[in-house]
């Protein structure tokens, strides 16, 4: 392959910012492989993220081509689109190339994972669509190994998408172990850009935008939002990155009765890999928690269970439904034990604080959003304050839920939902869990 | 809608005024806006820096040449980490729509203006480069009329230090519109001073008598 093929195929680029000198670009383009597409369609949709409102492609007077421009902002930052932006397409078809391939997992598989694990590559064998409906801590990646093995054997182009970038920084260590003759790209806002093929692509759902019909096989990652409801275009996206027909395998621990419906063929996993049933949440009243912490006071219900952990040594996670209330939190959580620290989406030490956590350093951690999904915390506790705000639907309770027990040396622990009234999201999420236990057991 | 920032949706809080004169339409929410560092009127009276009557920066101009150029002059922000990303996503980003997030507060300080208001040009290289030229659409945007009168010559500054810049030719040159007595300068950012101190020094030339300026931020 070229090497402006191997960067041009399945993707879809802005041609100024195409890494090949002009004359190459016009010469793929004259033969016929490439070609050039607007930025903004006639009708107002942008051709790379395929957003066609209103409110994201705005109009402007535009010093460039002279004439009333539209541009999308949807996707901006990965350098601005308008209508008379030229974006590259690669045209020619490829022929997939079977060869043997490197295969460096040694892990074995529990009779489940084994099942779900075949059954996820009969389904890309038939080209069908396919739903993994597996618990948090089923072990959902090594599942997708030897499916992805024999993909690439058969020159098949794969991408794993997932909506978070600590998922995909997490994933992708552990595929290059078990792909290592692959091409594997891994990609997120601002990663670093890679020119080549890449044959197994790694990328948070919003870097999808950047392909068009390029994989033969898309597994999407978390798909507990899917069909997505609010934000459509990163369903546009999933769309748009594979090529016409393509399987894409949907894995999700929540997935929504909607996605159960459309796709056909599941396998589903109840049982987590050490076999031992997930903890089940308790309820615990909180009232009036907000303005008791506004006020400077943490509520002695969860004072008691603080306490508790700190008395017995034990790890713990306090999931708060806003940064606001965890930034008035933190100084209190503080006067009960100096080594409880706050952290936020977006402090640049969560990783850090993690990982201290893990080690013993700190004794707990207030935080506000889901926590790195890989991370293994042996005995670990969780409360969720407020779990009746709306921040925390079924599906966010459930994963967080998920972080108790991982561990295979000490699969219990305690996962308390400190609220102000029981909400049904509340209740659904124990109702699942309850059902995940009832049906692991069968 | 959504505000254009954050990207929450924007709560409309229809005023009195509002409903009897023209307000311009915000399209960035309160919380976004409040992050934002008006400069208080104190400070630098040629830049609004805070600090003494004359900031170190414009001292300098009034030391080596540029010696009452300028009338008076004054900014209305400062560069904090908010309006940093504001100016990356407008500027670098071209993200022209953000032009309107200080419409209100440009028309507030603009509307009752009656020197001719005279924006700080970018070259044609660079104008054709982005797409639209940020002075003019910060401008267009809080609907205040406006007048080209110079132009700008070849090089941008860049990496260039004061001492070079300085020493560099002129930065700008007449576009031929006739100039009128009393002045306004508009730009986006004041950093050093140099470009609203050549542009004023030009058109002072060309037979400006009065010449005040006006930037958003000062850095
Ligand atoms: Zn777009
Ligand atoms: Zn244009
Ligand atoms: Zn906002
Ligand atoms: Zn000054």
């Amino acid at each position: 392959m070229q090497a402006i093929e191997a960067f041009l195929r399945g993707r879809i680029w802005i041609k100024q910012f195409v890494p090949f000198p002009e004359e190459q670009i016009q010469e793929v383009i004259d033969k016929g492989d490439a070609t050039i597409v607007s930025g903004i369609s006639a009708n107002g949709e942008c051709a790379r993220c395929l957003e066609n409102s209103k409110e994201y492609v705005i109009p402007f007077e535009c010093a460039t081509c002279g004439k009333v421009c539209r541009y999308c902002r949807k996707c901006i930052r990965m350098g601005r689109i308008s209508s008379c932006t030229q974006l590259v397409l690669w045209r020619a078809p490829s022929i997939p190339h079977a060869r043997p391939r490197d295969f460096g997992w040694q892990g074995h598989l529990t009779p489940q994972q084994e099942n779900a694990s075949k059954a996820i590559s009969e389904s890309i064998r038939k080209n069908e669509h396919h739903l993994l409906y597996a618990v948090c801590g089923a072990g959902k990646t090594e599942i997708l190994f030897l499916p992805i093995h024999e993909a690439l054997q058969n020159g098949l182009r794969i991408c794993v998408a997932a909506p978070r970038t600590d998922v995909i920084l997490e994933l992708s260590p552990r595929f290059q172990q078990a792909f290592p003759d692959a091409a594997i790209h891994t990609l997120y806002g601002n990663s670093p850009e890679q020119t080549d093929y890449g044959e197994i692509v790694l990328a948070t759902t919003h870097q999808l935008y950047r392909f068009q019909e390029a994989f033969d096989l898309l597994f999407v990652d978390e798909a507990d939002a899917f069909p997505y409801s609010l934000d459509q275009s990163l369903e546009r996206a999933v769309k748009k990155a594979v090529k016409p027909f393509a399987p894409i395998v949907y894995i999700s621990a929540t997935p929504s009765k909607t996605l159960q419906k459309q796709i056909i063929t599941h396998s589903k996993i109840f049982r987590r890999y050490h076999g031992a049933p997930l903890p089940v949440p308790t309820y615990q009243a909180l009232w009036n928690y907000e303005r008791h912490i506004r006020k400077g006071k943490i509520p002695a219900a969860l004072k008691n269970w603080i306490e508790n952990r700190l008395k017995r040594k034990q790890p713990f996670l306090l999931f708060f439904p806003t940064i606001e209330l965890i930034n008035q939190a933190a100084p209190l959580l503080k006067e009960i034990e100096q080594t409880i620290e706050a952290v936020h989406s977006e402090d640049a030490e969560r990783k850090e604080k993690v990982m201290q956590l893990r080690a013993g350093k700190l004794a707990g951690l207030a935080t506000s959003t889901i926590l790195e999904r890989g991370i293994t915390i042996p005995h670990l506790q969780v409360a969720v304050i407020g779990s009746c705000h709306r921040v925390f639907d079924r599906a966010a309770l459930i994963q967080i839920a998920g972080r108790v027990g991982r561990s295979g040396k000490d699969p219990t622990g305690e996962i308390v939902f400190f609220h102000n009234g029981i909400t049904g999201q509340m209740d659904a999420a124990r109702a699942d869990i309850l059902f995940y236990n009832k049906e692991g057991e069968s | 809608m959504n505000c254009c920032l954050c990207d929450q949706q924007l709560r409309f809080v229809p005023s009195w005024r509002g409903i009897f004169l023209y307000e311009v339409p915000e399209i960035a929410c309160r919380a976004c806006k409040n992050e934002f560092a008006k400069i208080s009127l104190t400070g630098c009276k040629f830049c609004s820096k805070e600090g003494g009557l004359i900031c170190e920066d414009c001292r300098y101009w009034e030391e080596h040449g540029y010696c009452e150029v300028i009338e008076s002059g004054k900014s209305l922000y400062g560069y904090n980490e908010a309006m940093k990303d504001w100016f990356h996503q407008y500027k670098f980003l071209k993200d022209v729509l953000l032009a309107q997030v200080f419409a209100k507060e440009l028309r507030e300080a603009l509307a009752h203006e009656r020197a001719m208001v005279v924006p700080i040009p970018l070259n044609k290289e660079k104008l054709h480069e982005r797409s639209f030229s940020q002075v003019d659409q910060l401008l267009l945007s809080a609907d205040i009329p406006f007048q080209h009168l110079l132009e700008k010559c070849g090089e941008t500054l860049g990496t260039k230090n004061r001492q070079e810049r300085m020493a560099t030719q002129q930065l700008f040159r007449l576009n031929g519109e006739a100039v009128p007595k009393q002045l306004l300068l508009v730009d986006d950012l004041y950093t050093t001073g140099t470009t609203m101190r050549q542009a004023a020094k030009t058109l002072k030339e060309a037979g400006a008598v009065s010449i005040r300026t006006l930037t958003l931020i000062r850095a």
